[in-house]
């Protein structure tokens, strides 16, 4: 498990990120990556910190560890990226092994949390706990949030890479192996969930 | 290559809301680049943490060669040693001393590179000790030391990023013990004090 980093601000106190961070990144600092070149893997980091902390914190049990599993992302990226294959879109890899890595804690979270949980329906049922995000102080933000929270993972997970990340079914069917039918299917499912979720909140 | 395609198109208008929503990309903490990129440098510089640090026999020839390698890296670098030992205040029984290594010149462009840090620590009633701190995910099976020939002192050399680090020494698995050449922090990693070591230009 990847320990904390010493001294985390607040976010509410940080700045919005830099352009930067969320800028495209050219293929030869991934070939420069590759050879073990530090100033290039920073570039490749800062390109797309924003973008995977943003897909942790909705991917998690425990969004609070979105920071520690976003590094140990770029942990296991910089030492398999001596085996990466160009023939692999870069950002499709990333997010293969960042979504490797939250699956992973959210198993244990749930491990320890001894919550059991036998099927989707049920799962659905429960209510999610608190998601208050120090980004989005606004209701429906958190609204958005909670009902997130409360999709089954593997839908969870399909919805944000393709509506959020922008990776279209085909890409998403060699990044997790799943037929783009299946994929389609967990898109609307978690579609239908939320806008009913968020519709009878609107009316509230 | 492209940031970020739009599928909203087909999407629901309260779907596309909450797609909005979250498409927000969350404040990014100033040093949070930096905490990554040094994670990442000092873990593919380590062994993994499920890898023994110290060669089996079969595969000796690799960690030697490795071994090798740093030291030829080292002398390449043309470092120097500087340190010193000092008894801790009331405590006879473990003298703990830090020695780093620090390169002659630094790059004035590529600031971000490992640092070979060295650790001692005089233990020798201890059967073993290890080098724990925020480079290694605070994991004792990381950086064990190893016994000098004396059989007084344990020592082990680490790369580092520099910065700030927190770090304290474990002790036969259940002591943690702090480094009294060093300065002491209240660590949030640790959940008590730790032993500050800053790596890099002064």
């Amino acid at each position: 498990m990847t320990a904390p980093s010493p001294s985390r601000p607040t976010l509410s106190s940080l700045p919005l990120p830099h352009p930067a961070q969320t800028a495209a990144l050219d293929a030869k600092a991934i070939s420069r990556a590759k050879l073990g070149d530090i100033g290039a893997f920073t570039e490749i980091v800062q390109a797309y910190y924003a973008r995977c902390l943003r897909f942790a914190r909705a991917m998690l049990v425990e969004p609070d560890d979105a920071e520690d599993m976003v590094q140990e992302a770029f942990v296991r990226l910089y030492r398999a990226l001596p085996r990466y294959e160009e023939r692999q879109r870069f950002e499709s890899w990333l997010f293969q092994i960042l979504g490797n890595c939250c699956r992973t804690a959210n198993s244990v979270a749930q491990r320890n949390a001894a919550r059991l949980v036998t099927d989707d329906d049920l799962l659905e049922r429960i209510p999610a706990e608190s998601r208050a995000d120090d980004d989005a102080p606004n209701a429906w933000g958190d609204s958005v949030r909670h009902a997130l929270a409360e999709l089954p993972e593997h839908n969870r997970e399909i919805f944000l890479l393709h509506y959020i990340e922008g990776f279209s079914y085909d890409e998403i069917e060699r990044m997790t192996g799943v037929r783009q039918s299946a994929l389609k299917m967990r898109v609307k499912r978690a579609s239908d969930f939320l806008r009913a979720r968020l519709s009878r909140g609107d009316k509230s | 290559m492209r940031n970020t395609r739009d599928f909203r198109d087909g999407a629901d208008p309260v779907v596309r809301r909450a797609i909005d929503e979250l498409q927000r990309l969350p404040a990014v903490a100033d040093d949070a680049v930096a905490n990554v990129v040094s994670a990442a440098a000092a873990a593919r510089l380590l062994p993994p943490a499920d890898e023994p640090v110290f060669p089996a026999p079969q595969r000796g020839w690799g960690r030697i060669a490795l071994a090798g390698g740093l030291v030829a890296a080292a002398a390449f670098a043309g470092f120097i040693i500087r340190g010193t030992v000092t008894a801790p205040p009331g405590s006879p029984a473990r003298v703990a001393t830090t020695t780093a290594i620090a390169p002659v010149a630094y790059s004035t462009e590529s600031a971000v590179v490992p640092i070979i840090e060295q650790f001692v620590f005089k233990a020798p009633t201890a059967r073993r000790v290890a080098v724990i701190g925020d480079f290694n995910r605070w994991d004792p099976s990381v950086a064990p030391m190893a016994r000098s020939s004396d059989g007084e002192l344990w020592s082990r050399s680490i790369p580092i990023m520099p910065g700030r680090h927190t770090y304290a020494f474990m002790v036969d698995d259940s002591i943690l013990v702090l480094d009294p050449r060093a300065p002491k922090t209240r660590d949030p990693d640790l959940g008590a004090e730790g032993s500050v070591r800053i790596v890099g230009r002064p």
